[in-house]
Protein backbone atom coordinates (compact mmCIF):
# COMPACT_ATOMS: atom_id res chain seq x y z
CA UNK A 1 0.00 0.00 0.00
CA UNK A 2 1.93 3.46 -0.81
CA UNK A 3 0.47 6.47 -3.06
CA UNK A 4 2.01 6.87 -6.47
CA UNK A 5 1.79 11.30 -6.66
CA UNK A 6 2.51 10.88 -10.24
CA UNK A 7 -0.85 8.64 -9.90
CA UNK A 8 -2.09 11.25 -7.50
CA UNK A 9 -1.57 14.37 -9.44
CA UNK A 10 -2.63 12.25 -12.68
CA UNK A 11 -6.05 11.74 -10.59
CA UNK A 12 -6.37 15.41 -9.77
CA UNK A 13 -5.93 16.82 -13.20
CA UNK A 14 -8.37 14.07 -14.44
CA UNK A 15 -10.76 15.23 -11.45
CA UNK A 16 -10.86 18.32 -13.20
CA UNK A 17 -10.88 17.17 -16.54
CA UNK A 18 -13.66 15.54 -15.96
CA UNK A 19 -15.66 17.58 -13.84
CA UNK A 20 -15.64 20.04 -16.77
CA UNK A 21 -16.07 17.90 -19.40
CA UNK A 22 -19.30 16.56 -16.85
CA UNK A 23 -20.44 19.99 -16.24
CA UNK A 24 -19.96 20.57 -20.38
CA UNK A 25 -22.03 17.43 -21.57
CA UNK A 26 -23.90 16.47 -18.79
CA UNK A 27 -25.20 19.32 -15.93
CA UNK A 28 -25.42 22.09 -18.00
CA UNK A 29 -27.85 20.19 -20.83
CA UNK A 30 -29.95 18.29 -18.52
CA UNK A 31 -30.36 21.04 -16.39
CA UNK A 32 -30.91 23.84 -18.86
CA UNK A 33 -33.04 21.24 -20.15
CA UNK A 34 -34.94 20.82 -17.54
CA UNK A 35 -34.66 25.01 -16.77
CA UNK A 36 -36.39 25.42 -20.18
CA UNK A 37 -39.04 22.72 -19.87
CA UNK A 38 -40.19 24.22 -16.54
CA UNK A 39 -39.75 27.71 -18.11
CA UNK A 40 -42.27 26.33 -21.40
CA UNK A 41 -44.59 24.46 -18.61
CA UNK A 42 -44.56 27.71 -17.13
CA UNK A 43 -45.79 29.46 -20.20
CA UNK A 44 -48.19 27.21 -21.34
CA UNK A 45 -49.60 27.31 -17.90
CA UNK A 46 -49.76 30.70 -17.94
CA UNK A 47 -51.38 30.53 -21.70
CA UNK A 48 -53.10 28.11 -20.77
CA UNK A 49 -54.62 30.07 -17.86
CA UNK A 50 -55.07 32.66 -20.04
CA UNK A 51 -56.93 30.85 -22.56
CA UNK A 52 -59.00 29.50 -19.75
CA UNK A 53 -60.00 32.99 -19.01
CA UNK A 54 -61.01 34.28 -22.58
CA UNK A 55 -62.86 31.06 -22.88
CA UNK A 56 -65.04 31.63 -19.69
CA UNK A 57 -65.37 35.05 -20.17
CA UNK A 58 -66.69 33.68 -23.71
CA UNK A 59 -68.81 31.29 -21.82
CA UNK A 60 -69.73 34.51 -19.50
CA UNK A 61 -70.42 36.11 -22.55
CA UNK A 62 -72.47 33.47 -24.23
CA UNK A 63 -74.69 32.51 -21.54
CA UNK A 64 -75.44 36.58 -21.48
CA UNK A 65 -76.17 36.56 -24.86
CA UNK A 66 -78.54 33.47 -24.23
CA UNK A 67 -80.01 35.14 -21.44
CA UNK A 68 -80.65 38.26 -23.56
CA UNK A 69 -81.58 35.80 -26.64
CA UNK A 70 -83.93 33.98 -24.43
CA UNK A 71 -85.34 37.19 -22.73
CA UNK A 72 -86.18 38.99 -25.72
CA UNK A 73 -87.67 35.97 -27.34
CA UNK A 74 -90.14 35.40 -24.04
CA UNK A 75 -90.75 39.59 -24.31
CA UNK A 76 -91.64 38.75 -28.00
CA UNK A 77 -94.04 36.07 -26.92
CA UNK A 78 -95.20 37.93 -24.39
CA UNK A 79 -96.00 41.01 -26.52
CA UNK A 80 -97.52 38.71 -29.21
CA UNK A 81 -99.58 37.02 -26.87
CA UNK A 82 -100.69 40.26 -25.36
CA UNK A 83 -101.63 41.11 -28.63
CA UNK A 84 -103.42 38.19 -29.17
CA UNK A 85 -104.93 38.46 -25.99
CA UNK A 86 -105.95 41.97 -26.93
CA UNK A 87 -107.45 41.01 -30.25
CA UNK A 88 -109.36 37.97 -29.24
CA UNK A 89 -111.20 40.79 -26.20
CA UNK A 90 -111.61 42.66 -29.17
CA UNK A 91 -112.96 40.12 -31.47
CA UNK A 92 -115.26 38.09 -28.60
CA UNK A 93 -116.26 41.92 -28.08
CA UNK A 94 -117.04 42.82 -31.51
CA UNK A 95 -118.70 39.26 -32.15
CA UNK A 96 -120.70 40.02 -28.91
CA UNK A 97 -121.74 43.49 -29.49
CA UNK A 98 -123.01 42.12 -32.57
CA UNK A 99 -124.52 39.66 -31.20
CA UNK A 100 -126.13 41.82 -29.15
CA UNK A 101 -127.20 43.89 -31.61
CA UNK A 102 -128.81 40.99 -33.12
CA UNK A 103 -130.64 40.09 -31.00
CA UNK A 104 -131.94 43.52 -29.91
CA UNK A 105 -133.08 43.72 -33.76
CA UNK A 106 -134.53 40.17 -33.58
CA UNK A 107 -136.27 41.40 -30.55
CA UNK A 108 -137.37 44.68 -31.95
CA UNK A 109 -138.67 42.81 -35.11
CA UNK A 110 -140.27 40.15 -33.24
CA UNK A 111 -141.71 42.51 -30.69
CA UNK A 112 -142.94 44.78 -34.32
CA UNK A 113 -144.13 41.40 -35.63
CA UNK A 114 -146.06 40.67 -32.52
CA UNK A 115 -147.54 44.37 -32.31
CA UNK A 116 -148.79 43.81 -36.37
CA UNK A 117 -149.48 40.48 -35.69
CA UNK A 118 -151.47 41.50 -32.84
CA UNK A 119 -152.86 44.46 -34.65
CA UNK A 120 -153.94 42.53 -37.41
CA UNK A 121 -155.58 39.91 -35.22
CA UNK A 122 -157.25 42.08 -33.11
CA UNK A 123 -158.34 44.31 -36.74
CA UNK A 124 -159.69 40.46 -38.05
CA UNK A 125 -161.02 39.53 -34.69
CA UNK A 126 -162.95 42.72 -34.46
CA UNK A 127 -163.82 42.20 -38.40
CA UNK A 128 -165.31 38.54 -37.48
CA UNK A 129 -166.39 39.47 -34.57
CA UNK A 130 -168.89 42.39 -36.27
CA UNK A 131 -169.33 40.11 -39.44
CA UNK A 132 -170.36 37.66 -37.12
CA UNK A 133 -172.96 40.19 -34.90
CA UNK A 134 -174.17 41.24 -38.30
CA UNK A 135 -175.32 38.45 -39.42
CA UNK A 136 -176.54 36.95 -36.02
CA UNK A 137 -178.76 39.90 -35.92
CA UNK A 138 -179.55 39.86 -39.61
CA UNK A 139 -180.37 36.00 -39.01
CA UNK A 140 -182.12 36.42 -35.57
CA UNK A 141 -184.19 39.29 -36.08
CA UNK A 142 -184.03 40.81 -39.32
CA UNK A 143 -182.12 44.02 -38.57
CA UNK A 144 -179.11 45.48 -39.72
CA UNK A 145 -176.42 46.17 -36.83
CA UNK A 146 -176.10 49.60 -37.56
CA UNK A 147 -180.09 50.24 -37.72
CA UNK A 148 -179.77 48.40 -33.89
CA UNK A 149 -177.19 50.79 -33.27
CA UNK A 150 -179.38 54.21 -34.09
CA UNK A 151 -182.10 52.63 -32.42
CA UNK A 152 -180.21 52.02 -29.46
CA UNK A 153 -178.58 54.93 -29.35
CA UNK A 154 -182.05 56.63 -30.12
CA UNK A 155 -183.71 55.48 -26.78
CA UNK A 156 -181.01 56.43 -24.93
CA UNK A 157 -180.83 59.82 -25.94
CA UNK A 158 -184.07 61.04 -24.16
CA UNK A 159 -182.55 60.25 -20.53
CA UNK A 160 -179.09 62.19 -21.04
CA UNK A 161 -180.94 65.08 -22.93
CA UNK A 162 -180.59 66.89 -19.87
CA UNK A 163 -176.57 66.20 -19.41
CA UNK A 164 -175.97 66.46 -23.29
CA UNK A 165 -177.20 70.42 -23.29
CA UNK A 166 -175.12 70.86 -20.87
CA UNK A 167 -172.36 69.41 -22.16
CA UNK A 168 -173.49 71.04 -25.60
CA UNK A 169 -173.23 74.98 -24.22
CA UNK A 170 -172.87 77.28 -27.07
CA UNK A 171 -171.89 74.69 -29.44
CA UNK A 172 -174.01 74.75 -32.57
CA UNK A 173 -173.78 71.40 -33.86
CA UNK A 174 -173.74 67.72 -32.93
CA UNK A 175 -171.23 65.47 -34.76
CA UNK A 176 -171.88 61.82 -35.50
CA UNK A 177 -169.30 59.38 -36.64
CA UNK A 178 -169.49 56.25 -38.49
CA UNK A 179 -167.24 53.88 -40.33
CA UNK A 180 -169.71 53.53 -42.90
CA UNK A 181 -171.79 55.71 -44.18
CA UNK A 182 -175.64 55.58 -42.49
CA UNK A 183 -178.69 55.02 -44.85
CA UNK A 184 -180.54 58.23 -45.22
CA UNK A 185 -183.34 57.02 -43.01
CA UNK A 186 -181.19 55.68 -39.99
CA UNK A 187 -179.33 58.99 -40.49
CA UNK A 188 -182.96 61.14 -40.72
CA UNK A 189 -184.03 59.08 -37.37
CA UNK A 190 -181.27 59.76 -35.74
CA UNK A 191 -181.32 63.47 -36.79
CA UNK A 192 -184.54 63.69 -35.38
CA UNK A 193 -183.98 61.86 -31.99
CA UNK A 194 -181.01 63.93 -31.76
CA UNK A 195 -182.86 67.71 -32.31
CA UNK A 196 -185.58 66.37 -29.86
CA UNK A 197 -183.22 66.06 -27.27
CA UNK A 198 -181.36 69.15 -27.88
CA UNK A 199 -183.75 71.68 -30.07
CA UNK A 200 -181.12 74.32 -31.46
CA UNK A 201 -178.35 71.85 -32.52
CA UNK A 202 -177.47 70.98 -36.12
CA UNK A 203 -177.29 67.14 -37.10
CA UNK A 204 -173.96 66.36 -39.18
CA UNK A 205 -172.78 62.49 -40.19
CA UNK A 206 -169.65 62.00 -41.24
CA UNK A 207 -167.08 59.10 -41.68
CA UNK A 208 -164.21 57.61 -40.26
CA UNK A 209 -162.61 54.31 -41.48
CA UNK A 210 -160.20 54.03 -38.60
CA UNK A 211 -163.45 53.75 -36.12
CA UNK A 212 -164.58 51.04 -35.04
CA UNK A 213 -168.22 49.91 -35.86
CA UNK A 214 -170.51 51.84 -34.51
CA UNK A 215 -171.07 55.41 -34.10
CA UNK A 216 -169.70 58.28 -31.91
CA UNK A 217 -171.56 61.47 -31.10
CA UNK A 218 -170.00 64.35 -30.05
CA UNK A 219 -171.69 67.55 -28.49
CA UNK A 220 -169.41 70.62 -27.33
CA UNK A 221 -167.00 69.05 -25.00
CA UNK A 222 -169.27 65.32 -24.45
CA UNK A 223 -169.04 62.74 -26.36
CA UNK A 224 -171.22 59.57 -26.49
CA UNK A 225 -169.94 56.60 -27.96
CA UNK A 226 -171.86 52.80 -29.40
CA UNK A 227 -169.41 51.32 -30.73
CA UNK A 228 -167.55 47.07 -30.77
CA UNK A 229 -164.67 48.80 -29.88
CA UNK A 230 -165.01 47.89 -25.66
CA UNK A 231 -165.85 44.47 -27.23
CA UNK A 232 -162.97 43.54 -29.72
CA UNK A 233 -161.18 45.20 -26.51
CA UNK A 234 -162.57 42.21 -25.16
CA UNK A 235 -161.65 40.17 -27.81
CA UNK A 236 -158.49 41.06 -27.49
CA UNK A 237 -158.20 40.73 -23.90
CA UNK A 238 -159.25 37.25 -24.55
CA UNK A 239 -156.96 36.10 -27.29
CA UNK A 240 -153.89 37.50 -24.76
CA UNK A 241 -154.85 35.56 -21.70
CA UNK A 242 -155.44 32.55 -24.25
CA UNK A 243 -151.71 33.01 -25.36
CA UNK A 244 -150.74 33.53 -21.76
CA UNK A 245 -152.13 30.46 -20.53
CA UNK A 246 -150.61 28.49 -23.46
CA UNK A 247 -147.09 30.37 -23.08
CA UNK A 248 -147.18 29.34 -19.10
CA UNK A 249 -146.78 25.38 -19.39
CA UNK A 250 -144.34 26.06 -22.59
CA UNK A 251 -142.19 28.46 -19.79
CA UNK A 252 -142.29 25.97 -17.34
CA UNK B 1 -1.94 -10.56 -5.93
CA UNK B 2 -1.72 -7.12 -7.06
CA UNK B 3 -3.70 -4.75 -4.00
CA UNK B 4 -3.62 -2.17 -6.33
CA UNK B 5 -3.90 -1.90 -9.79
CA UNK B 6 -1.36 1.21 -9.25
CA UNK B 7 1.39 -1.49 -10.05
CA UNK B 8 -0.07 -2.58 -13.88
CA UNK B 9 1.76 -0.88 -16.18
CA UNK B 10 -0.62 -1.02 -19.29
CA UNK B 11 2.10 1.23 -21.47
CA UNK B 12 4.79 3.59 -21.69
CA UNK B 13 4.72 7.37 -22.94
CA UNK B 14 8.21 8.76 -23.03
CA UNK B 15 9.41 6.65 -20.77
CA UNK B 16 6.79 6.89 -18.31
CA UNK B 17 4.58 3.98 -17.42
CA UNK B 18 1.08 4.56 -17.46
CA UNK B 19 -0.51 2.06 -14.77
CA UNK B 20 -3.70 0.46 -14.77
CA UNK B 21 -5.48 3.09 -12.71
CA UNK B 22 -4.80 5.81 -14.60
CA UNK B 23 -6.42 3.74 -17.61
CA UNK B 24 -9.25 2.57 -15.99
CA UNK B 25 -9.52 5.95 -14.84
CA UNK B 26 -9.87 6.96 -18.40
CA UNK B 27 -12.24 4.88 -19.49
CA UNK B 28 -14.56 5.65 -16.78
CA UNK B 29 -13.81 9.30 -17.80
CA UNK B 30 -14.78 8.08 -21.03
CA UNK B 31 -17.74 5.79 -20.30
CA UNK B 32 -19.31 8.85 -18.31
CA UNK B 33 -18.79 11.38 -20.49
CA UNK B 34 -19.45 9.47 -24.08
CA UNK B 35 -22.92 8.43 -22.26
CA UNK B 36 -24.19 12.42 -21.23
CA UNK B 37 -22.56 13.13 -25.16
CA UNK B 38 -24.57 10.36 -26.58
CA UNK B 39 -27.74 11.32 -24.55
CA UNK B 40 -27.82 14.85 -24.36
CA UNK B 41 -27.08 15.39 -28.34
CA UNK B 42 -30.44 16.24 -29.26
CA UNK B 43 -31.85 18.17 -26.23
CA UNK B 44 -33.82 20.66 -27.28
CA UNK B 45 -37.18 22.02 -25.16
CA UNK B 46 -39.33 20.76 -27.88
CA UNK B 47 -38.33 17.20 -28.10
CA UNK B 48 -40.35 15.15 -25.28
CA UNK B 49 -37.48 13.61 -23.37
CA UNK B 50 -36.93 9.89 -23.84
CA UNK B 51 -36.28 7.26 -21.36
CA UNK B 52 -31.91 7.67 -20.87
CA UNK B 53 -32.24 11.27 -20.51
CA UNK B 54 -35.38 10.69 -18.26
CA UNK B 55 -33.06 8.22 -16.20
CA UNK B 56 -29.87 11.16 -15.97
CA UNK B 57 -32.62 13.83 -15.33
CA UNK B 58 -33.43 11.58 -12.32
CA UNK B 59 -29.87 11.21 -11.21
CA UNK B 60 -28.93 14.97 -11.92
CA UNK B 61 -31.95 16.15 -10.15
CA UNK B 62 -30.95 13.09 -6.76
CA UNK B 63 -28.14 14.11 -6.41
CA UNK B 64 -29.38 18.30 -6.64
CA UNK B 65 -31.97 17.53 -4.26
CA UNK B 66 -29.37 15.66 -1.56
CA UNK B 67 -26.82 18.81 -2.08
CA UNK B 68 -30.14 20.71 -1.52
CA UNK B 69 -30.97 19.06 1.67
CA UNK B 70 -27.50 19.53 3.05
CA UNK B 71 -26.37 23.27 1.98
CA UNK B 72 -27.97 25.64 3.14
CA UNK B 73 -26.77 27.90 -0.01
CA UNK B 74 -27.41 25.78 -2.79
CA UNK B 75 -24.50 26.43 -5.26
CA UNK B 76 -24.66 24.39 -8.99
CA UNK B 77 -20.92 24.40 -8.67
CA UNK B 78 -21.24 22.14 -6.28
CA UNK B 79 -23.20 20.38 -7.71
CA UNK B 80 -20.37 19.76 -10.75
CA UNK B 81 -17.98 18.93 -7.99
CA UNK B 82 -19.90 16.50 -5.64
CA UNK B 83 -21.83 15.02 -8.65
CA UNK B 84 -19.21 14.27 -10.60
CA UNK B 85 -17.36 12.80 -7.55
CA UNK B 86 -20.44 10.42 -7.19
CA UNK B 87 -20.92 9.57 -10.54
CA UNK B 88 -17.00 8.71 -10.55
CA UNK B 89 -16.66 6.77 -7.69
CA UNK B 90 -20.37 4.75 -8.23
CA UNK B 91 -18.84 4.09 -11.79
CA UNK B 92 -16.11 2.97 -11.18
CA UNK B 93 -17.48 0.43 -8.28
CA UNK B 94 -20.07 -0.70 -10.56
CA UNK B 95 -17.83 -1.73 -12.85
CA UNK B 96 -16.03 -4.33 -10.63
CA UNK B 97 -18.37 -6.61 -11.89
CA UNK B 98 -17.08 -6.46 -15.30
CA UNK B 99 -14.67 -9.45 -15.64
CA UNK B 100 -10.80 -7.62 -15.59
CA UNK B 101 -12.11 -4.38 -14.49
CA UNK B 102 -9.52 -3.15 -11.67
CA UNK B 103 -11.42 -0.12 -10.01
CA UNK B 104 -9.68 2.79 -9.97
CA UNK B 105 -10.64 3.51 -6.28
CA UNK B 106 -9.19 0.45 -5.12
CA UNK B 107 -5.87 2.54 -5.69
CA UNK B 108 -4.93 4.34 -2.44
CA UNK B 109 -3.86 7.21 -4.99
CA UNK B 110 -6.96 7.58 -6.63
CA UNK B 111 -8.76 8.17 -3.38
CA UNK B 112 -5.41 10.11 -1.74
CA UNK B 113 -6.19 12.56 -5.50
CA UNK B 114 -10.11 12.89 -5.04
CA UNK B 115 -9.41 12.97 -1.05
CA UNK B 116 -7.05 15.67 -2.08
CA UNK B 117 -9.36 17.09 -4.49
CA UNK B 118 -11.94 17.82 -1.39
CA UNK B 119 -9.36 19.44 0.80
CA UNK B 120 -8.66 22.15 -1.86
CA UNK B 121 -12.16 22.28 -2.66
CA UNK B 122 -13.22 23.40 0.55
CA UNK B 123 -11.52 26.50 1.41
CA UNK B 124 -11.99 27.83 -2.53
CA UNK B 125 -15.85 26.63 -1.95
CA UNK B 126 -14.99 28.28 1.93
CA UNK B 127 -13.39 31.80 0.41
CA UNK B 128 -15.60 32.24 -2.80
CA UNK B 129 -18.50 32.47 -0.14
CA UNK B 130 -17.14 33.75 3.08
CA UNK B 131 -13.98 35.82 1.61
CA UNK B 132 -10.42 35.27 2.79
CA UNK B 133 -10.76 36.53 5.97
CA UNK B 134 -13.96 35.08 7.07
CA UNK B 135 -12.89 31.69 6.01
CA UNK B 136 -9.86 31.77 7.64
CA UNK B 137 -10.99 33.13 11.14
CA UNK B 138 -13.22 29.96 11.13
CA UNK B 139 -10.26 27.91 12.23
CA UNK B 140 -9.85 30.23 14.89
CA UNK B 141 -13.64 29.34 16.27
CA UNK B 142 -14.47 29.29 18.94
CA UNK B 143 -11.39 30.37 20.10
CA UNK B 144 -7.41 31.11 18.96
CA UNK B 145 -6.79 28.00 21.17
CA UNK B 146 -8.23 25.43 18.40
CA UNK B 147 -6.48 26.50 15.54
CA UNK B 148 -3.82 23.75 15.63
CA UNK B 149 -6.96 21.53 16.37
CA UNK B 150 -8.91 22.51 13.15
CA UNK B 151 -6.37 22.26 11.17
CA UNK B 152 -5.34 19.07 12.32
CA UNK B 153 -9.06 17.83 11.95
CA UNK B 154 -9.13 19.24 8.32
CA UNK B 155 -6.18 17.40 6.96
CA UNK B 156 -7.64 14.24 9.02
CA UNK B 157 -10.91 14.49 7.16
CA UNK B 158 -9.17 14.24 4.15
CA UNK B 159 -7.19 11.36 5.05
CA UNK B 160 -9.76 9.77 6.61
CA UNK B 161 -12.07 10.12 3.14
CA UNK B 162 -8.67 9.06 0.98
CA UNK B 163 -8.49 5.50 3.61
CA UNK B 164 -12.25 4.74 3.59
CA UNK B 165 -12.86 4.48 -0.06
CA UNK B 166 -9.66 3.11 -0.11
CA UNK B 167 -9.83 0.19 2.04
CA UNK B 168 -13.32 -0.39 1.36
CA UNK B 169 -12.99 -0.89 -2.31
CA UNK B 170 -9.63 -2.98 -1.89
CA UNK B 171 -10.75 -4.99 0.46
CA UNK B 172 -13.68 -6.32 -1.05
CA UNK B 173 -12.14 -6.84 -4.37
CA UNK B 174 -9.12 -8.12 -2.69
CA UNK B 175 -11.25 -10.67 -0.67
CA UNK B 176 -13.37 -11.42 -3.90
CA UNK B 177 -10.39 -12.60 -5.46
CA UNK B 178 -9.18 -14.45 -2.33
CA UNK B 179 -12.31 -16.39 -2.39
CA UNK B 180 -12.40 -16.74 -6.40
CA UNK B 181 -9.15 -19.05 -5.88
CA UNK B 182 -10.72 -20.85 -3.04
CA UNK B 183 -14.41 -21.20 -4.22
CA UNK B 184 -14.64 -20.11 -7.84
CA UNK B 185 -17.78 -20.81 -8.13
CA UNK B 186 -20.81 -19.55 -5.70
CA UNK B 187 -18.52 -17.04 -2.90
CA UNK B 188 -17.02 -14.77 -5.67
CA UNK B 189 -21.17 -14.10 -6.71
CA UNK B 190 -21.92 -13.27 -3.67
CA UNK B 191 -18.95 -11.20 -3.00
CA UNK B 192 -19.25 -9.23 -5.80
CA UNK B 193 -23.17 -8.13 -4.95
CA UNK B 194 -22.02 -7.25 -1.66
CA UNK B 195 -19.20 -5.78 -3.64
CA UNK B 196 -21.85 -4.01 -5.42
CA UNK B 197 -23.63 -2.28 -2.42
CA UNK B 198 -20.34 -1.57 -1.04
CA UNK B 199 -19.26 1.11 -3.71
CA UNK B 200 -22.73 2.55 -3.74
CA UNK B 201 -22.39 2.90 -0.26
CA UNK B 202 -18.90 4.54 -0.36
CA UNK B 203 -19.50 6.48 -3.53
CA UNK B 204 -22.59 8.33 -1.54
CA UNK B 205 -20.43 8.60 1.73
CA UNK B 206 -17.93 9.76 0.20
CA UNK B 207 -19.90 12.70 -1.63
CA UNK B 208 -22.30 13.46 0.95
CA UNK B 209 -18.93 14.19 3.33
CA UNK B 210 -17.44 15.77 0.51
CA UNK B 211 -20.71 18.40 0.21
CA UNK B 212 -21.13 18.52 4.21
CA UNK B 213 -17.37 19.89 4.37
CA UNK B 214 -17.70 22.16 1.56
CA UNK B 215 -21.37 23.15 2.41
CA UNK B 216 -19.24 23.59 6.49
CA UNK B 217 -16.95 26.01 4.87
CA UNK B 218 -19.79 28.27 2.43
CA UNK B 219 -21.95 28.21 5.51
CA UNK B 220 -22.18 32.02 7.61
CA UNK B 221 -21.07 31.24 10.73
CA UNK B 222 -23.85 31.68 12.88
CA UNK B 223 -25.48 28.89 10.41
CA UNK B 224 -25.34 25.08 11.99
CA UNK B 225 -22.85 23.13 11.07
CA UNK B 226 -23.53 19.56 9.80
CA UNK B 227 -22.33 16.92 11.54
CA UNK B 228 -19.57 14.68 10.19
CA UNK B 229 -21.15 11.28 8.83
CA UNK B 230 -18.93 8.12 9.37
Amino acid sequence: MSIDWITVAAQIANFLVLVWLLKRFLYRPILDGIDAREQQIKQRMEEAGRIRAQAEEAEARHEAEIARLKAGREGVLAEVRDEAEAERDALLSGARERLEAEQAAREAARADEACRFAADLELRGASALVALLRKALNDLSGEALEQRIVARAAGRLPAMAVDLAEAAGDSPEAIVTTQDALPEDLQTQLAQQIREALPDITVRFQTDADQSPGLILRVGGAQLGWTVASYTDGLQSMLEDAHKARGVPDAA
Amino acid sequence: MQLTPDEMIVFTIAGYGVNATIVFTWAVMAILTGASVIVTWNLRPDVPPNRWRTVLEAIVLTIQGQIDEISAQPDRRLLYFSGTLFLFIITSNMLAIVPGWQPPTASLSITAGLALSVLVAVPLFGIGSRGLGGYLHSYMEPSIIMLPFNIIGEVSRGISLAIRLYGNVMSGAVIAAILLGVAPFFFPVVMDMLGLLTGVIQAYIFAILATVYISSATAAPDAPNEQEQT
